[in-house]
This record gives C-alpha cells, sequence and structure tokens, in this order.
C-alpha cells in the first residue's frame, strides 16, 4: 500500500470504533485502531442476546471483529494509548504508546498452554468479576486478537521475580518479560473517538445494598449469568446459594434520571431490562420477573411491539410509575425486601433477586481523552455535539460516534460510526488508496490427477498431546492421491508456510490439506500460502482436529486418533473434487443517487460529494427540504427551518450535486455497483442508491380535528406561536395522538419532546397559562430528559392515562370538555380547555410499497423500511447497494436523522469507491443445460440475487441467473434445486457427498 | 436395404400399461413389422420361454423390457432376455424406477402375503394357508416364482443401455426411439451413448407452458380443493406439482389435462433422489413468516402438516431408486422433553 | 394396515458381541454459529463422546436432504443438522428453510420407517458451547440406546435374498 495513503485514527475498538474503521479501510484509507484493552469488541462482547431481536450478540459481532482483524488496511493497536496530539486537520501527528504485552505477537499462536500452567488466578473482568483468569490470559474465548497477554499487576515474574512458568512452558517461545512501552508516532488526517461508556456503578446507590447484598446484581454482571459462557452456562442461579430464583426485581434507571446521581436518561435500560427478563424467564422455568420502572421508552423500531409482547406473551409483571426506595435483605435466606410505593401506598415485597438496571455514564478516561484530543465534553461529561452536527466535537477534524456523544443503543451507534467515518473520509478524499494485490501466476491444474498434501498439526502439544499425530500423517500417506504427508509442529507458524510453498512447489501439489484448527480463524491464512505458491486458494480443505477433536477427546486419546484419520480422510476426499475459483470482478458506476430531498437525503447527497462523488438527489416535490421546513421550534438554540433552508442552499451550491424537482422514480433496475434509475425521460446509471424518502405527519380524524378551530397539531401550535402570544389560558396535549394505538402500535418517538418543547415555550411566555400534557409514558430520552425536567419546574402539569384509555373531548355549548382517568391519583380529571394540541405520530409514505418493490427491498409490518439488519445494519438493505436513512426508516429526530444520513453516506462510499467489486468465491453457479427455469430457486434468495432470466440459446425457454454481485453464497438455492442445475462452487454437492462417503466409510 | 432386425418385448411387474403403449403407435407397427421381426411378446405372439432358450446369444437386436422386478421370473427372464439380446431397453416407469408397483417397498413379502390370502374380505383361509414355492401336484412338481421383499428395477438385475421412462412411455418417445433404430438399421447411423434416456434431458417445467409467478406459497391444495386455473403454474396456485422436478418428454400431458404432475417421468440425470429434490423445493418455498422467531419447530411440524403423505406424494413412481430404497421397521425411540 | 413387530424382517440387531454399540453420527454445521459453538466447545475444553464428524457448510440451508438421506443410506445411525438460532443466520434467513425441510424429510423418514428422532435439528450459537456439548452428548446417547441405523440390517437381509434367489 502506498505511504501517501489517506490514514485515519480510530480510538476505541468496541462496536462504534470497529464499524468506523471497517467502513474507512472499505473506502481505501488507511486505519489505525487503537484500543487500550488486549483485544477489541468492548461491550458488545459481553452481551449475551440483543433487543428486539434477541439475536445472539457474539454470533453476531465476532465476524465483524475478525474481520477488522485481517483487513490489510487496518492496523490494530491493542493495549495501546494516545499520548499527544498535535497539528490541524488533515496534519495531526499523533502519539502513540503501546504498552507492553509481554507475548510476542508475531510467535503467540493463542494455544493456551501458559495459562494452564500459570499458578496465578485472578477475577476476570470480562465476566465482571463472577468467573477467574489467570495472570496469563486472554479476556473471552473468542477474543480477537487471539493473544496472550500477562497482567503486568499480578503475575509472579514481573511483581516478585518468581515463577516463570509461562516462559518455560511456551512451546513457541513467545515470552518475554523484558518487554516495554514504545512509543510511536502516526501521521493522519482525521481522528474518530469512540471510547463507548461505562456503566454506573451501583455502589453509590446506597440504599439498594449492591456489595453488601449477595442477591442484589446489576444488569452488567447478569447479562453474564445470561450467556452461555457466564459462570453458571447461561443458568439463572443465586449467587448466595446456587438455587434457582422465582421472584426476580428488575429495579430500572439505577443511576438514570436521578438528581443525586446522573439527571440525564441513558436511553438504553429500559430495553435491556425487558430483554433480560425475557430471556431469564426462557432459561428458568417458573421465573417470575417484576419490572420496577417510571416510564418505558420504548421508542425505537419494533421496541413498542416487544414491550407488549413481554407483557402479554411473556407474562412479565410491569410496575409502571413505581421507583423502588430501598431495599433489606434478610440475613438468613439472604432474600430481599423491596419497600416502594404505589397510588401513594407503601408496599414490602419480598423478591430472590434483584437486577439493578444501571445507566450508562461517559467512558472513565474522558476527561484525560478531551485534553488530548482538545475536545469540550459537555455538562455531563460527554462529549460535547450539537444538533445539528451530532458527529462533530468541538474541535476540527475530530469526530465522535458512539456512546461517547450521549448514551445510545447499538444501532444508532453503528449509524452513528459509519457516519463518523463519511465525515472524516471527506478531510482526506483526494489520498484514497486501494489493497495492492499479490501477483503472483496461477499453476494451471486443470485436468490434472489430483496430487494432495497432507499435513498435520501438532499445534505444540494441543493436538499431539491427546492424539497420535505420526500414526495420523502414516495414515494420509495411504489415502489415494496423497502423495505427500507431513507432521508440523505448528502449521501456521511463518517458517511452516514456508515449507508448504516448498512442499507444492517439490511435489507438484495441486490439492492442500492441513489437519490442524478451525477454518474459521486459519483457512485465510493457509490460502494465502497457497496463493503465493501459485495454487489457487481455493484447492484448500482443513481437517479440524483440535477444536473439534483432541481438545474435546482429551481422555479418549485412541479414539481421537481413530477420529482425526476419519477428518482427514474426509478433507482429501473433498479435496479430490475442488476445482480453483475466481472471484469475478465487477465494474462500478463510481456515482450515487439519493432519492428523497429532506434533511437526510440532502444530508447524504453532501457527504458524498465531500468526499468527490457526483450525486443525483431526486425529490418528488418541488422543493427540497421536506417536513423540516415546517418545524419552527428550535434545537441548540436553532431553529430547524432555518437549518433546513441552509442546508438546501448548500446543496444548490455544490456543484457534483444534481438536483432533479418533481420527479418521481419510475423505475429501477440493476444490482450493487450497477444501478439504473429511471426518472421521468432519463435513465440514471449509479453505483448505490439512498433511501431518504421521509414520512409524514398523522392527520387526526379524532377530537374535533378539522371542525373546531380550538384543536390543533404541535406543528400547528408552533406556527400560531410565531404569529403572536396565545390566546389562551388552559391548554391541553395530548400524547400518542396515532401512535401506539391499534392502527399504529408503534411510538413516534419524538412527540413527547416535541410537545414538551412547546409546553415550555407557553409557560415562559406566560406562567399563568395552564399546561396539561395527557401521556401514557414520558419518552423524553437521553439528554432530551432535560426538557422534561424543566417543564416539571415551569409547572406544566404532567397527567398520566392509562395504556388503552385516552382522554375523552367533548363540547358543552360552546366550550369543550376534556375528561381523562388519571392513573396517579387513581380518578378522573375534569378540564376545559381553550385549546387542546394533538401530539400527531409519524406515518410512512404511502408509496414506500411502491418503490420498496422497484428496489426489491422489504417493508416492517409497520410499512416503514426495513434495514438489513436491526442491530448491526441499521442504514442499509439485505440487496447490496441500496441504504436507507431518515424517517423513511423510523421515526426519529433531526440529530438522529442527520448522523444516520452520514452513515447512509458511507456505507454506499465503500461501493462507489472502488473501481470494481470483487464477487465471493463460494458462490453459486447455474448449470443451463440443467436449468430448465422452474424458478424454485428465486424466492428462496434473502439477496434477491437470482432471476429467472430468458434462456439465450433458446429465447422460448427460461433459466435461472445468479448475479455474482449479490450472491452471499450461503447455498440455500442449491438445496432447494429440483434437478441439481444450481450448484455452490467450493461446496458442491459431489464434493459434499465425497465427505459423507468418506466419514462413513469403515476406517482401517 | 439392411436385413431385417428382431425385436422382443416383455412384461416384469407392470399393469400392461407399456404393452398397450407400444400398440399405441397405430400405422407406425407396420413399419415396425417390416423392419422388425418379432422375437418374443407374450401378449401379441405365441413364443415360449423354451424357444428363447434356445435362441443364440445376441440373437434379439432389442429388448423392450416393461415392469419392475418383482419376483424370481421377472429376473429370470430379465437375465435370459439379456443373454439373447444385443441392446436392453428399461421399458416404462417401473422397469426404470420400480414405478407404481415398487411402492409395495413400503411393506413387505410377508404383510403382503397375509393380507392378500388372510385378511381381504372376500378371502376364506381358515387354515392360512399360503402359496408355496415348490407344490406337489397329482401331475408332478410345481414350481411357482418366489415373490421377493423388495421391489427392484431392471437395472437392479441387468445391465440396462437404454431408459425410457413414462407410465406408459408416451408415443412420442417410443417413435423417437424407432427412428433412432430404423437410422441404425437402415443406414448404420450410430446409436446414442449407452445409458442414454430416451426423453429430454431437462424438467417438465421447460415444457409445461403454464406461467410462473415465482412467488413464495402460503398453503398447499389437494388439486379437487380448487379450480384451478390451466394457465397458471401449479405450485403459484398451492397445488403440488412435481414438474420442476421430472424429466421432460412426455409432453406434460397432465398438465394439458389441469392436472399437476405426478412424476412419473423420474429424475434428470444429476439428481440422485427424486423424491427428496422435489422435498426439498417444495419445502424451500413455503413463504416464511414475519414472526418466525416465535415459531417452534412443532409449529413448522404443524406447517409442513399440510403436506399429507410426503413419500407417497414424493415417490410415488421412484422408491425403489430412491437412497433409501425400502421401508424398515424400528421400534420408536421414548421421546424425552 | 398394521403389522405386528414380528413381521417385521428387520430387526435392530443387538450387539451379540456383549461390546457396546458405538453410534456413527454425522453433524451438518453452519459455519458462522454452530461450527463456531463446536470450536468454543473445543476451545473451552467441554469433552464429549467421539462419535461425531462435523461436516461443515456456509449455511444450514445448504444442507439438502438427500445429503441427510444419503448418509442414512451409507450407514449413520444418526445425523444432526444445527444452525443459527431463527433471527440469527448470517444469510437472513437460511435457517428458515432448513427447519421447513427438516421438518418435512422428518416426516418422510418415519413412512419409510426409520425413527424420525434419528435426524436432529438444533439451533446452536457461537456462544453456545455447552450447548454443543450437551446436544451431541445427548444425542449420542439416545442414539445408543436406539441401536443402529436398521438400513444396515436392512440391507444385509437384502443382500442374502439376493444371494439365494438372484441366480
Ligand atoms: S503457550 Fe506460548 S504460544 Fe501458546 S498461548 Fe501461551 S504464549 Fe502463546
Ligand atoms: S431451481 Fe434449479 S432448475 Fe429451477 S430455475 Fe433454479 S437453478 Fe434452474
Ligand atoms: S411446477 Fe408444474 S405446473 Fe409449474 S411450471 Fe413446473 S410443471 Fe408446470
Ligand atoms: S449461517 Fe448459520 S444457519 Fe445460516
Amino acid at each position: 500500500m502506498s505511504n501517501d495513503m489517506g490514514a485515519v485514527m480510530v480510538v476505541g475498538g468496541g462496536i462504534s470504533g470497529v464499524q468506523t474503521a471497517l467502513d474507512l479501510a472499505e473506502s481505501g484509507f488507511k486505519v489505525y485502531v487503537v484500543e487500550n484493552k488486549p483485544s477489541i469488541g468492548g461491550v458488545m462482547s459481553q452481551l449475551d442476546k440483543t433487543f428486539p431481536t434477541n439475536d445472539c450478540s457474539m454470533c453476531i459481532l465476532s465476524p465483524k471483529l475478525v474481520e477488522l482483524a485481517r483487513h490489510p488496511l487496518i492496523d490494530l493497536m491493542t493495549l495501546s494509548e494516545v499520548t499527544e496530539v498535535s497539528g490541524e486537520a488533515p496534519n495531526f501527528k499523533v502519539k502513540v504508546r503501546h504498552n507492553p504485552r509481554y507475548v510476542d505477537m508475531d510467535k503467540c499462536v493463542g494455544c493456551g498452554i501458559c495459562a494452564d500452567k500459570c499458578p496465578v488466578k485472578v477475577p476476570n473482568e470480562y465476566d465482571e468479576g463472577l468467573m477467574e483468569r489467570k495472570a496469563i490470559y486472554v479476556p473471552f474465548a473468542q477474543a480477537v486478537p487471539l493473544k496472550y497477554t500477562i497482567d503486568e499487576a499480578r503475575c509472579l515474574k514481573l511483581t516478585k521475580d518468581r515463577c516463570g512458568l509461562c516462559e518455560k512452558n511456551c512451546p513457541a517461545g513467545a515470552i518475554n518479560y523484558d518487554d516495554k512501552p514504545v512509543e510511536e508516532t502516526v501521521d493522519v488526517g482525521a481522528i474518530i473517538l469512540a471510547p463507548g461508556f461505562d456503566a454506573f456503578d451501583a455502589r453509590l446507590k446506597r440504599e439498594y445494598g449492591y456489595g453488601d447484598y449477595q442477591n442484589v446484581l446489576t444488569s452488567v454482571e447478569f447479562e453474564r449469568f445470561l450467556s452461555a459462557t457466564g459462570p453458571y452456562g447461561g443458568h439463572i442461579l443465586r449467587p448466595s446459594d446456587q438455587e434457582a430464583p422465582k421472584k426476580v426485581a428488575f429495579l430500572q434507571c439505577v443511576g438514570s434520571r436521578d438528581s443525586n446521581t446522573n439527571e440525564y436518561c441513558s436511553s438504553v435500560c429500559c430495553m435491556y431490562g425487558i430483554k433480560q427478563a425475557i430471556i431469564a424467564g426462557e432459561h428458568t422455568a417458573g421465573l417470575e420477573p417484576s419490572i420496577f420502572f417510571m416510564d418505558i421508552r420504548a421508542v425505537g423500531k419494533e421496541f413498542e411491539d416487544y414491550r407488549a409482547r413481554a407483557e402479554n406473551e411473556y407474562g412479565i409483571r410491569m410496575l409502571r410509575g413505581t421507583r423502588v426506595a430501598s431495599i433489606d435483605e434478610d440475613p438468613d435466606t439472604k432474600n430481599l425486601y423491596l419497600r416502594y410505593a404505589v397510588d401513594g401506598e407503601v408496599f414490602e415485597e419480598e423478591f430472590d433477586m434483584v437486577i439493578l438496571s444501571v445507566g450508562l455514564e461517559p467512558p472513565k478516561g474522558a476527561n484525560e481523552l478531551s485534553q488530548v484530543f482538545n475536545v469540550d465534553l459537555n455538562r455531563f461529561g460527554f462529549a460535547g455535539t450539537d444538533v445539528y452536527s451530532p458527529l462533530s466535537s468541538s474541535k476540527p477534524g475530530v469526530f465522535v460516534t458512539g456512546a461517547f456523544a450521549s448514551p445510545k443503543d447499538i444501532p444508532t451507534s453503528v449509524a452513528e460510526a459509519s457516519g463518523a467515518a463519511a465525515k472524516a473520509g471527506a478531510f482526506i478524499a483526494e489520498k484514497r488508496g486501494a489493497v495492492e494485490e499479490l501477483d503472483i501466476e496461477e499453476i494451471d491444474v486443470e485436468g490434472q490427477e489430483p496430487r494432495i498434501g497432507v499435513f498435520v498439526c501438532d499445534c505444540g502439544i494441543n493436538i499431539r498431546g491427546t492424539v497420535d499425530c505420526p500414526a495420523v500423517t502414516d495414515y494420509s500417506k495411504n489415502l489415494s492421491n496423497v502423495v505427500h504427508a507431513e507432521e508440523m509442529k505448528y502449521a501456521c507458524s511463518a517458517d511452516a508456510q514456508q515449507r508448504i510453498r516448498e512442499v507444492i512447489n517439490d511435489e507438484n501439489l495441486n490439492r492442500v490439506v492441513v489437519a490442524s484448527c478451525t477454518p474459521r480463524t486459519h483457512e485465510a491464512l493457509f490460502q494465502s500460502t497457497l496463493k503465493e505458491a501459485g495454487l489457487n486458494p481455493y484447492l484448500f480443505e482443513m481437517a479440524n482436529i483440535r477444536d473439534q477433536c483432541s481438545w474435546i477427546h482429551q481422555n479418549e486419546p485412541e479414539r481421537a486418533t481413530k477420529k482425526s484419520m476419519d477428518l482427514v480422510r474426509m478433507a482429501v476426499a473433498k479435496s479430490r473434487l475442488l476445482e480453483p475459483l475466481t472471484e469475478s470482478k465487477l465494474p462500478v458506476t463510481r456515482s450515487g443517487v439519493v432519492i428523497g430531498g429532506g434533511i437526510s437525503g440532502m444530508t447524504a447527497a453532501l457527504d458524498m460529494a465531500a468526499q468527490g462523488f457526483e450525486v443525483d438527489l431526486l425529490e418528488k416535490t418541488g422543493e427540497l427540504g421536506g417536513n423540516a421546513i415546517k418545524i419552527f421550534h428550535e434545537e441548540d438554540g436553532r431553529k430547524v427551518r432555518d437549518f433546513a433552508n441552509e442546508l438546501v442552499s448548500r446543496v444548490s451550491n455544490t456543484s457534483n450535486i444534481t438536483v432533479h424537482l418533481n420527479t418521481p422514480v419510475e423505475d429501477i433496475s440493476g444490482f450493487v455497483g450497477n444501478f439504473k434509475v429511471k426518472i421521468r425521460d432519463e435513465e440514471i446509471e449509479t453505483g448505490s442508491i439512498i433511501v431518504a424518502v421521509g414520512a409524514k405527519e398523522y392527520v387526526p380524524k379524532e377530537y374535533f380535528y378539522g371542525d373546531d378551530k380550538r384543536v390543533v397539531t404541535q406543528l400547528e401550535l408552533e406556527n400560531k406561536m410565531q404569529q403572536g402570544p396565545l390566546d389562551a389560558k388552559t391548554i391541553a396535549m395530548i400524547q400518542c395522538v396515532g401512535s401506539r394505538n391499534t392502527e399504529a402500535p408503534y411510538c413516534s418517538r419524538v412527540c413527547c419532546s416535541n410537545a414538551i418543547k412547546n409546553a415550555i415555550s407557553i409557560k415562559k411566555e406566560n406562567p399563568q397559562a395552564q399546561v396539561f400534557v395527557f401521556h401514557k409514558d414520558i419518552r423524553t430520552y437521553g439528554f432530551r430528559e432535560d426538557l422534561y425536567k424543566e417543564a416539571g419546574r415551569l409547572g406544566v402539569d404532567f397527567v398520566r392515562i392509562p395504556e388503552d384509555q385516552p382522554p375523552e373531548l367533548s363540547k358543552e355549548g360552546e366550550s369543550l370538555k376534556m375528561t381523562a382517568r388519571d392513573t396517579i391519583l387513581g380518578e378522573d380529571l375534569v378540564i376545559r380547555p381553550d385549546m387542546v394540541v394533538l401530539s400527531t405520530g409519524i406515518r410512512p409514505n404511502e408509496d414506500n410499497e411502491e418503490l420498496a418493490k422497484m428496489l426489491k427491498v422489504p417493508l416492517s409490518k409497520d410499512k416503514f423500511f426495513l434495514e438489513a439488519h436491526m442491530k448491526l445494519r441499521p442504514v442499509e438493505f439485505a440487496t447490496n447497494g441500496v441504504y436507507l436513512a431518515g424517517l423513511a426508516h423510523w421515526p426519529k429526530f433531526v440529530d438522529e436523522s442527520i448522523a444516520q444520513a452520514s452513515g447512509a453516506a458511507s456505507r454506499a462510499i465503500t461501493v462507489i469507491s472502488k473501481p470494481e467489486l470483487k464477487s465471493e468465491g463460494i458462490i453459486a453457479a447455474v448449470n443451463e443445460d440443467l436449468c430448465d427455469g422452474c424458478g424454485i430457486c428465486e424466492p428462496v434468495c434473502e439477496y434477491k440475487a437470482i432471476t429467472i432470466t430468458e434462456n439465450p440459446k433458446n429465447p422460448e425457454k427460461k433459466k435461472a441467473m445468479v448475479n455474482e454481485g449479490l450472491c452471499k453464497g450461503c447455498g440455500g438455492c442449491v438445496a432447494a434445486c429440483p434437478s441439481a442445475a444450481m450448484e455452490q462452487r467450493g461446496f458442491k454437492n459431489e464434493q459434499i457427498i465425497a465427505a459423507i462417503d468418506a466419514a462413513l466409510e469403515e476406517s482401517e | 436395404m439392411a436385413k431385417k432386425v428382431s425385436i422382443a418385448q416383455y412384461w416384469g411387474a407392470g399393469c400392461g400399461g407399456c404393452d398397450v403403449a407400444l400398440l399405441d403407435i397405430d400405422e407406425r407397427i407396420l413399419g415396425v413389422a417390416e423392419m422388425a421381426d418379432i422375437a418374443f411378446w407374450p401378449i401379441a405372439v405365441d413364443t415360449k420361454l423354451k424357444d428363447v432358450e434356445a435362441m443364440p446369444d445376441k440373437s434379439i437386436t432389442i429388448t423392450l423390457y416393461n415392469g419392475a422386478i418383482r419376483n424370481s421370473e421377472n429376473e429370470h427372464v430379465a437375465k435370459l432376455l439379456r443373454q439373447k439380446s444385443q441392446i436392453m431397453v428399461s421399458f416404462g416407469s417401473c422397469a426404470c424406477y420400480g414405478g407404481i408397483p415398487g411402492l409395495a417397498n413400503v411393506t413387505n413379502k410377508k404383510a403382503i402375503m397375509d393380507y392378500v390370502y388372510n385378511k381381504t374380505f372376500s378371502s376364506i383361509n381358515p387354515d392360512e394357508t399360503l402359496p408355496q414355492v415348490k407344490y406337489q401336484a397329482p401331475e408332478g412338481e410345481l414350481e411357482l416364482p418366489v415373490l421377493y421383499d423388495t421391489v427392484l428395477t431392471l437395472d437392479d438385475v441387468v445391465d440396462v443401455d437404454y431408459y425410457m421412462p413414462g407410465c406408459p412411455p408416451a408415443v412420442s418417445l417410443i417413435n423417437e426411439f424407432l427412428d433412432i433404430v430404423e437410422k441404425h438399421v437402415k443406414e448404420g447411423a450410430d446409436l446414442p451413448p449407452k445409458g442414454s434416456f430416451i426423453a429430454s434431458q431437462k424438467t417438465l417445467c421447460d415444457e409445461c407452458g403454464r406461467e410462473k409467478s415465482y412467488e413464495p406459497i402460503d398453503r398447499i391444495y389437494l388439486p379437487h380443493e380448487i379450480d384451478i386455473d390451466p394457465e397458471k403454474c401449479m405450485l403459484d396456485q398451492g397445488v403440488i406439482c412435481l414438474g420442476p422436478a421430472t424429466r421432460a418428454g412426455c409432453g406434460a400431458q397432465c398438465l394439458n389435462a389441469n392436472q399437476p404432475c405426478r412424476g412419473c417421468m423420474g429424475p434428470t440425470a444429476a439428481v440422485e433422489d427424486h423424491g427428496g429434490s422435489m422435498l426439498s423445493a417444495l419445502a424451500s418455498i413455503f413463504r416464511t413468516a414475519d414472526n418466525e422467531t416465535h415459531l417452534s419447530e412443532d409449529d413448522i411440524l404443524k406447517m409442513m402438516s399440510e403436506i399429507k403423505d410426503p413419500l407417497g406424494t414424493f415417490y410415488a413412481f421412484t422408491m425403489p431408486k430412491s437412497i433409501i430404497k425400502r421401508k424398515v421397521t424400528e421400534r420408536k425411540a421414548e421421546v424425552s422433553e | 394396515m398394521k403389522m405386528t413387530s414380528t413381521q417385521h424382517e428387520t430387526q435392530a440387531a443387538t450387539a451379540a458381541t456383549g461390546e457396546q454399540f458405538e453410534p456413527k453420527i454425522i453433524a451438518f454445521c453452519c459455519n458462522w454459529c454452530s461450527y463456531a459453538g463446536a470450536d468454543l466447545a473445543g476451545v473451552s475444553r467441554l469433552q464429549m463422546p467421539t462419535n461425531f464428524l462435523v461436516l461443515r457448510a456456509m449455511c444450514s440451508a445448504r444442507v439438502d436432504p438427500e445429503h441427510v438421506l444419503r448418509a442414512f443410506s451409507k450407514g449413520a445411525d444418526g445425523v444432526m443438522v444445527l444452525g443459527c438460532h431463527p433471527a440469527d443466520c448470517h444469510y437472513i434467513g437460511g435457517n428458515y428453510r432448513t427447519r421447513r425441510r427438516i421438518a418435512l424429510l422428518k416426516m418422510l423418514l418415519e413412512q419409510y420407517g426409520l425413527d424420525p428422532e434419528r435426524l436432529k435439528l438444533e439451533w446452536v450459537s457461537a456462544s453456545e458451547g455447552v450447548k454443543f456439548q450437551n446436544t451431541v452428548t445427548d444425542f449420542v446417547e439416545m442414539i445408543r440406546e436406539m441401536g443402529p441405523n436398521p438400513l444396515i440390517e436392512a440391507e444385509k437381509q437384502h443382500k442374502a435374498e439376493r444371494a439365494k434367489y438372484g441366480h
């Protein structure tokens, strides 16, 4: 890679840092990832499941970690920290200190023998101290990088110059007790801070007895309880007696919304509390979870649904508006007594276990970070950002993403992470590079009889300790077509790669089998060795005789040896039938199309344009600006409307953005890198498409709206207030009009905050006015909690009404009469308002369906666009090359739309920044002689990679066509094809069957 | 003009429809007679087995063998004809795949004997006497063929040169084959490679003119449960059609009669298991639900139970040629859970 | 038509040798979750019986019912298909296809007279090393209880019949 390639530094290796680094690297920039821990993954790697889909956290995260570690443009610096930054964007000089690991990363193969021998036990941070590790350790089994680290504070050798066992036992000679910190200075054009967050220290809430009472846990600890890799293997047991608990209380807002600790709302605890309650119930039969909360802030996509299911389907007891005052422990049973009040009445209730849903705080080192990078923090200690530039810190060229800017959930963090990448990339766009390809001519093996080489790895004693490796090697020699078999101490070491290359050349091998560990971590390494030796990397097969043999059959050496032979025989059988595969290259149209000219669409267009790409911005109405043009209220001291207008003029002044007004999309064809978008009398060719079509405000049918002038929406109220003082003394605001009902069961996210904002304005203007807000929950999440508090101070009356009993409005003569049930007071409230303001929800556009069809992308059941994955792919569709931002995705605030739009732009840039795209090697391929176009395969493909087309050889007939740019190689269509016309390269039927047959062949 | 050839046709375990099909070629049969002698054809000419035994080896040019191998007599004749013939054609689905008689593989010899001789309404057999292989009659010892426990295909017992599937084979295919033979005999043209199927190499969807939507399906209908739209693909209408898994060549006769394909032509060359391939195809196009995460495997089983009798549906003609071939019986495990 | 057990010619043979019957099991694992779960079991040194061999596919949806039938016909005493939990499939909904196919295949196996319990579909995530261990251990034990794949005995009998009558 060239030296003048633009570079970015990413600080923090959690999900935000990982995503931002991957986006940048995929867009052709060099990335330095600085992580102070020994491995990456952050808090997400500690989680069991994620809401609202209950996905397994590690399952979806770990492929990203592996990808990051392997990416040639990413330099991963673990155990490292930034000590000094000088210069200005795009010429920062960053000094990084690499702290000693005491283990040579190049030599360590991650076998773990050292940890076996190490005599020192230390509570493991990864498991919140619930389990133990050694003084030489990896934080968790799937850690990336999988390299051991010595804990300098606990190692006997380093502290007392005793022991030294790991050095004696390390077969790779990787231990280095004399390791010293090393400083390095790197030049980067931009910096992204993604240090994540820390959990609130529950000890500070003395009244809950955390730390003293054994059965009071924090939610972070409980997450480890839920995990299959946690202390009780996923079973929920009480720490005091290892008994399964029956009654478990979840206490929300511990360290959030609390004037003694943190005043803000941590945004995510409601949902994770519900998730933990659901999962706990699933893990332990008879468990009765109760959740104590003030408001349930289920504001995200499908969240409200999740909440409803928790209540109705899983029977979780929800104690709304209830904060537990204190907890006492029964010293004998270790049961817990919770004291709380409902409707003014005080209760005491016994529980077996209590989980404290702790809030999110700025990361511990936030102050140092702010000094080193010269960025401001806000009054809560999080990074200071602005609603209209949510990803920028106070220092130009330094961006922030993830929970460092405000508490937030994973998808928002991921969207922002991509967004920050787009922003950072703009500083170095003209220094875009690419991964340099190895240029070695490939040996043609076509038509050759297989000549297979088998390499059997001892992995030190990891395999050889159980499996008789010499016997396995001898056995391999006798398998047909095997011309060479050899045992190796560490097949993955650098000299072993050298040796494999030599053997390939000396013996003219055309297939290689390595019997060692798992292909998931090592296949790529051996494949590149083949490549270097001139063999196609797909002529390679692995037999996993370590992870799935020697390690799990430690007490049965004979059987493990026989099984290793079976595994080698299977691999050899499959390898005979392997074929060289090539990743085909597809050209890319290096420009973008954005559909929708609101704030999101304009932001995405500007971000792409800032990196030098041509963008066509399509807007179906006659003006840019979307909904924002109608919003008069202020955010961070500036009207949304004014900001929108500024964007409009920036867009018009950007030469590489072409705006098409009054332009609906007529048709879309093509695929990633090569779309054709048909509009009026033109066809635009583009590499990627961003959907930012927005949404609309619900037009109420209820409450005499439209018939009575005194009934208005919040937007109309804002408009009125622009024109002069309101002539109303009693104002009733009704929340959730057109949301959270049977017609639209979801929460529109923004209405609570907007209503409160207007309520505050009214009160400020006329303190005499009486303002009532009728609500189910108040969902002012994050720092917006401030608004709620302020409104309370100003005397706004908040009336909590039941979930299923909206206020009633009637007329008595000329005056309006409103009756509502006040759940707190437990009585009906009657008022006579002179103005009723409806907080109307956000509804998806009606023509979403049409556009979705053209794009071949799905809609959610609420008819918003549905992203590829609700956690980790929040701004993209399963269909490659099509991205999503703004209200089209889900109701959200301006800052969230902006961040998401930048995220979508970044994802699009990862495509259009490349001159060509490479398909996967192991994709599906149609045998045209066998395919009859029956079409069974078409609906099976999740990526819409298959189309049934005219058979070019015979236009009357049909056949399936696989789009190589879209196929991901799952093989689902292959198993479906009833005439074996569809095959998966590298996993062909005959190859799989050869392995099956070999597996069942009697050995000996 | 070249010398006349001789043809044999034999009827193993089958319904006789294949013999009739051969007659269905109408006037073409005259051409056959002109070109060939009929060496052996029990329903048409009176040749005895011992006459065949007396023929020199390879003296019959072509044998069209129809019917499955169900008993020792079927096998004996198959072997005899193989010995006497230059070309052996597996004629019809029963010979090729076992066909309908092959469904006897869902039970076994004992059960069949017991049912037929003891259990039917019309059987009065108080001593439960069953047919014997050897029987001492006053006229001397009689020998009956042995009924096999497992129905076999022709190529399970002899080497087969060509396959002509169909229940019965379509007239067009018979004619096609006769053309080939005629050309070979008269002009010395090459015969197709050994093992060839005299049929299409593609599946029925290739021949079927119905319009397809390529959408997943929501439920299954039996053909009599709905008004089948003659223009639209059966599967699109929820009617199980084996067309996508079944070799074409039949002229889509069932579909032309607005009935779904039941698979008599068997699978195409690259497929090992006809039923398995259709089973997978059909299961794959069931619509995936929005609430998929809330469905248990039992719910899915219920969903798939709309397909009654998978074995009978997917293997109606090919069970003896399937991977598993026949039914076995084992004690069920106690299901814990 | 009901058959009594004495009518069956294919009875699972009890190992006459007195040695414990060692089942042979094929486990299809998808690359992203269940194979990773199996690896994690290894990394965590979770011990389990040796009776199974893993075949890796990218997704459980690559497992063709014909592969399962093939394994049974070649003598596998049990077959496991392990994939990601619903919603976790790396390829979005691959496992939804898998579960439909396996359900239907189980119905078929039952009709073939094989105990459908010989085929097991299970979801094992990348962090469920213990679940992998338990799934394998329980399955091996269950199959051990059930005895050998009856197709093998049937095949032997078939061969004997052929030898007798097959000229
Ligand atoms: S023994 Fe050595 S090679 Fe193995 S993990 Fe420990 S340090 Fe690394
Ligand atoms: S399922 Fe097979 S035969 Fe049918 S269209 Fe697809 S590839 Fe062609
Ligand atoms: S599935 Fe049946 S109806 Fe549909 S196209 Fe194929 S043969 Fe025709
Ligand atoms: S990738 Fe695991 S089931 Fe699809």
